[in-house]
């Protein structure tokens, strides 16, 4: 087997070169190059936003790029599609798996790995003995009977990976595909990640765990802001040497830095739990005056945490208190009322109404303050958006114009204005400057400092390493549903190494 | 593991009706009129059937009772002009698949929402066909009736038909990809696009199905009586999709079996003649389907509610 | 590029469409029709159709929030058959029936209610199961086929008198016509059920109480589908359980008419009530032509069959001139950025 795997080593499958991506303002890509050989695990690192999922995507034909090359086996291919990619040997395990929850997993598989006619007879012996052939090699326990939705998310994986491995496909990508694994599962992985090498196919892996990537990979590439920092072979690295080159060294200019000392507690958290969002046990306090920064890496729990403080998955135990008020929020409309305000992650869907007007959707959680009797009045609304505006200097043409004819940054900042007019005590900030240019980045910092320094107490969500280091007073950690620690005076090699869980190294 | 539960409950149920009918009112399985009864619900299994492939792709068709009536007038005019049987039937046929390509080209061409454009067409060809014969009867030829065979003879070819039919249609939708498109299309249509099973055509070719069923259901129809009506359709859909709904088809697309559609509209029938049965007014036939439709519906509901506290 | 523009803007304004179209139907009826625009017949136009009038402005809110309601017409099948038993059997005056009547109205929106925005199930299966169960009620409640007549003069009055020159239950449309536009353009209620229709999940993260204010909008046409049963009963002087039948239909034809989108979020009630009275000159003015003949027949005498066909076709045109708006606006978005 090895020296099977050893014939292959040298053969190039896939090769990008200065490959760049652009959404509106935002460049998610600038210039990555990337080489994949057959036989080789080549991890990809990088910090959240830093372009492993626009790369992903631009090898799959999800993504069209917008400039670079991308050869196949030696072969420049252009205008990629999904299925095109498929025929060409790539598979992707997605984080979430896109499977028909109401079929059986035998036919799942079947009807991924089969060129399916309409009127041809379905071989169900066959779809069952694949599946359990397959699943068998990746020695996962799911029957083959079984229907996805009744399937955990980590089982829903394991037949992604099965489908992928009877696709024979030559080039395999598993985003964080032991996200969600128990230490048995991923050894089992491991295992086919192992026989896919030693088959010759190019597995490309994307993980925040180092540990995994000493285990597994040969080569690793980091990403940083787009750009490809450097590929190197595991074998000469060690954890803080990979940690520096994901953080980078340029943490402390740009930030602004808090003067004055934080009042009083605002928020306090006592062993919060809820079962939904897998919480268990966080406890902290938020000052006001004071930004509150909670690192950790995706699917640690963070936006749960905010969803959970802002009534949306109510918690189911501990308890928490504002201003020292022990309060029960089973309602964002509860939160509200109680001082909370949250700016969510996915500005788009949950942020700024597309379709409305600025004015509308500064307006829209605060009716209560600018209308009597829930009676719209057009001079009140735009007087205040107007104030708004030019509070967080919004750049539009006018408040009636829609919301999606913004700029990133932009509605970004509208979808602060919103939660400002409710006049919060506590405001959550999620993933405040993700997609949002350089230069609205820089004076979305400089309002959180500013709202902090006018006594608002501030939760702020961040994957962007440096932002929180910058931005935080203290900096909460999480890691799989836990608080694990909370900084006074934060590092990136500190917040990076509790996050990843990897013990003393960067310490 | 695939559970059965709803074709048990709707089973069961229909089983209790039954046996209530046989202790209080044993007449009710008198040989010819129990025969009659169920011959004469064969036309609604074809049309449940076919409104039911329609709901697992996450669409639904209101228009079939229309396209029922329009096929009916057309395989009798033609008939009536001297056709032979089989070229009417396949007047028919042609008829209905004609109306599924309209149905289907608006939702899945143009990617208009199901609803909406079989209400338009419902109320289209019921107008049409209002238009064309004015509530007159049309009295059919000869040899029409009962296939130009005894009663019993053309009550055993149709009910044999339908149940061939079911059987066929439920094999395929298990034995044939076809089946598996449908179901994978209903599931989500963005893994059916993804995994290349091209949920577009899946979608109209199921709209065009449905309506050449409503054909079939139309000439097991014709041939029970000396004369059609035009309106013989209005209110079908609603018997149809009540009992897909009923026997388990989740209104969301991706599951049920014909078999429960079956169970469903053998339920959903069967409480209109009990009620007779047991001296009770048939009034509230049109109600007890809207509660039972409503019912299935909250059942869903609390399904889905429970299985989400679970994730 | 400018006149593209110019166009682009002028298809966007349906209201202006809408307006070109009334016009182009009173002239043609003018034409073709005979004692078409006389004042008698104009009144009839607005009289016979303020049943469907009402229900497409309450059926505004409702598409609004991207939601449907199909059993509004079996609704006031209920509607008026309660009324009828309230006044004849229970001997209530007719006013305090009414009031009863549109809170039975209120009750039946609030089952769709609670299956919609309770548990969270389909509109569009939730209001085709009340459809039946709304009609199947009135059936029953009837026995098949009694009917209630015999009101007072007073009652009658309502449906078949003028006041200041207007069908008195003109003035009912115009009252709630102006409660809904207020509601629905005025309120922050109105608002938030834009809002809804846009992203219930965006809603919900703004705060805004989706469930309470999606079942108001489904409760409130309830009960206007009720006070429409009342007037019809008025204006017909009996009350039968086919009441309102396909009425649903002719409403949400007159809203997606009116510009209001299928899919939620956009639309005006100035839309819905341009599409109404549209269609009501559509129903009126072929009754209007019988100079002319259609497969052999007065276009008069089947112009109920010919104007429920036209409507349907009118549906589809609707539906699909909204799509291709989407499109071109979709590329016109793609251009800028």
């Amino acid at each position: 087997m090895e020296n099977m795997g050893r014939a292959f080593v040298l053969k190039t499958l896939l090769k990008l070169t200065e490959i760049r991506k652009s959404f509106g303002a935002v460049k998610a890509l600038k210039g990555v190059s990337f080489e994949l050989r057959a036989g080789e695990v080549h991890a990809l690192l990088g910090e959240n936003g830093a372009g492993k999922s626009t790369l992903i995507k631009v090898m799959t034909g999800a993504h069209r790029p917008d400039g670079g090359i991308m050869e196949l086996g030696g072969e420049e291919v252009s205008g990629l599609t999904p299925v095109r990619a498929q025929e060409l040997g790539i598979a992707c395990i997605y984080q979430q798996p896109a499977l028909f929850p109401d079929l059986s997993v035998m036919e799942n598989i079947g009807l991924r790995l089969e060129k399916v006619g309409i009127f041809h007879r379905v071989k169900w012996a066959m779809w069952r003995r694949k599946a359990e052939e397959l699943l068998g090699q990746i020695g996962a326990e799911i029957s083959p009977e079984a229907e996805v939705r009744s399937l955990s998310m980590p089982e829903q994986q394991l037949v992604e990976i099965a489908c992928a491995l009877g696709s024979g496909a030559r080039i395999v990508i598993m985003d964080e595909p032991t996200a969600s694994l128990t230490q048995k599962e991923q050894h089992l992985l491991f295992q086919v990640v192992r026989n896919l090498r030693a088959k010759g196919v190019g597995v490309v892996y994307i993980s925040h765990r180092l540990e995994e990537i000493f285990a597994l990979a040969d080569r690793v590439t980091v990403l940083r802001d787009g750009e490809s920092v450097g590929t190197n072979a595991v074998d000469g690295l060690n954890e803080a040497q990979m940690i520096r080159l994901m953080v980078g060294r340029d943490v402390e200019t740009i930030y602004p830095t808090a003067e004055e000392e934080p009042g009083e507690v605002v928020l306090e958290v006592k062993n919060l739990a809820c079962a939904e969002s897998g919480l268990e046990g966080m406890s902290f306090q938020v000052r006001a005056g004071e930004v509150f920064g909670l690192a950790g890496l995706v699917g640690a729990g963070r936006t749960e945490l905010a969803r959970v403080l802002f009534g949306i998955t109510p918690a189911d135990g501990g308890s928490f208190s504002l201003n020292g008020k022990t309060v029960e929020i089973r309602s964002p409309r509860e939160a509200i009322s109680h001082g909370i305000a949250y700016v969510p992650e996915d500005r788009r869907r949950h942020g700024v109404v597309l379709e409305m007007a600025v004015a509308e959707n500064i307006t829209m959680a605060s009716h209560r303050r600018w209308f009597k009797a829930g009676i719209l009045r057009g001079g009140v609304e735009t007087e205040a958006a107007q104030s708004f505006v030019e509070a967080l200097g919004i750049k539009l043409s006018s408040p009636a114009a829609p919301g999606g004819s913004l700029s990133g940054g932009n509605q970004q900042k509208v979808s602060v204005a919103r939660w400002l007019a409710t006049q919060p005590k506590l405001l959550i900030l999620d993933e405040p400057t993700q997609g949002v240019d350089v230069g609205a980045k820089g004076e979305i910092h400089r309002l959180v400092r500013e709202l902090a320094k006018e006594g608002l107490a501030v939760l702020m969500i961040s994957s962007d390493l440096p932002e929180i280091i910058g931005m935080s007073d203290r900096v909460g950690v999480m890691r799989e549903g836990r608080l694990v620690e909370i900084f006074d005076n934060a590092h990136a090699e500190q917040v990076m190494a509790a996050a990843l869980g990897s013990g003393e190294v960067a310490r | 593991m695939k559970t059965y539960s709803r074709e048990l409950t709707v089973g069961v149920a229909l089983l209790l009706l039954l046996a209530a009918l046989a202790v209080f009112a044993p007449n009710f399985f008198d040989g010819q009129p129990l025969v009659s009864r169920l011959a004469s619900q064969m036309p609604a299994l074809v049309l449940a059937v076919g409104v039911a492939l329609v709901i697992m792709t996450r669409q639904i068709d209101i228009s079939i009772g229309s396209q029922f009536g329009m096929c009916a007038v057309i395989a009798g005019t033609a008939a009536a002009s001297g056709m032979s049987m089989p070229m009417a039937m396949l007047c028919a046929l042609l008829a209905g698949a004609l109306m599924g390509v309209v149905n289907g080209w608006l939702v899945a061409g143009l990617g208009l929402p199901s609803i909406v454009v079989t209400l338009a067409t419902l109320v289209t060809w019921q107008e049409v066909l209002r238009l064309w014969q004015k509530g007159r009867l049309l009295a059919l030829p000869d040899g029409v009736q009962w296939f130009g065979t005894s009663q019993g003879t053309g009550q055993a070819l149709v009910i044999g038909a339908a149940f061939l039919f079911l059987v066929l249609m439920a094999w395929a939708m298990k034995h044939l990809s076809i089946g598996r498109r449908i179901y994978a299309t209903g599931s989500d249509t963005e893994a059916a696009r993804l995994a290349g099973l091209a949920p577009k055509a899946t979608t109209f070719g199921v709209f065009v199905l449905m309506g050449i069923l409503a054909g079939v259901a139309a000439v097991l129809n014709l041939v029970q009586s000396p004369q059609i009506q035009p309106n013989s359709g209005e209110g079908l859909e609603l018997k149809a999709i009540a009992a897909a709904v009923v026997g388990g088809v989740a209104i969301t697309g991706g599951r049920g079996t014909l078999w429960g559609v079956l169970l469903g509209l053998m339920l959903l029938v069967n409480v209109n003649p009990a009620l007779t049965h047991f001296h009770q007014p048939p009034y509230w036939e049109k109600a007890i389907q809207g509660l039972v439709i409503l019912l299935a519906v909250a059942a869903d509901g609390i399904r889905h509610k429970k299985q989400k506290r679970l994730k | 590029m400018k006149k593209s523009g110019f166009f682009n803007h002028l298809l966007e304004k349906n209201e202006i469409i809408l307006f070109w179209v009334i016009a182009m139907e009173l002239v043609l009826f003018q034409f073709l029709g005979r004692n078409f625009l006389t004042s008698g017949n104009v009144s009839n136009i607005f009289r016979h159709s303020a049943e469907i009038g009402l229900l497409a402005l309450v059926m505004t809110p409702v598409i609004l929030t991207g939601g449907i309601d199909l059993s509004v017409g079996s609704l006031m099948g209920l509607c008026a058959v309660v009324f009828g038993i309230l006044v004849k059997v229970f001997g209530i005056d007719p006013l305090s029936a009414a009031m009863l009547t549109i809170l039975t109205g209120a009750m039946g929106g609030g089952v769709n209610a609670a299956l919609v925005a309770g548990l969270k199930m389909p509109p569009l299966i939730v209001t085709l199961g009340t459809f039946s169960l709304f009609r199947g009620l009135a059936e029953a409640l009837t026995r098949g086929s009694e009917s209630y007549s015999g009101f007072s003069e007073g009652f009658l009055a309502l449906g078949n008198s003028d006041l200041a020159g207007i069908p008195a239950q003109v003035w009912i449309v115009v009252v709630v016509g102006m409660m809904i536009w207020l509601i629905v353009h005025r309120t922050t209620y109105g608002r938030s059920l834009r809002a809804i229709g846009y992203g219930e999940e965006g809603a919900l993260y703004a705060g805004l109480p989706v469930r309470r204010n999606l079942s108001i909008a489904y409760i409130m046409a309830g009960a206007v589908a009720g006070l429409a049963a009342v007037i019809l009963v008025s204006r017909l002087g009996e009350a039968r359980a086919n009441a309102g039948m396909g009425y649903e239909l002719l409403a949400i034809t007159a809203v997606v008419l009116g510009g209001v989108s299928i899919f939620g979020g956009s639309g005006h009630v100035t839309g819905t009530v341009l599409g109404w009275i549209a269609l009501a000159i559509l129903n009126n003015g072929l009754t209007r032509i019988s100079d002319y003949e259609i497969f052999g027949e007065k276009i008069s005498s089947v112009a109920r069959e010919l104007s429920g066909l036209l409507t349907g076709l009118l549906l589809i045109a609707a539906l699909a001139l909204t799509i291709c708006m989407k499109t071109l606006a979709a590329r016109r978005v793609a251009k800028q950025t």
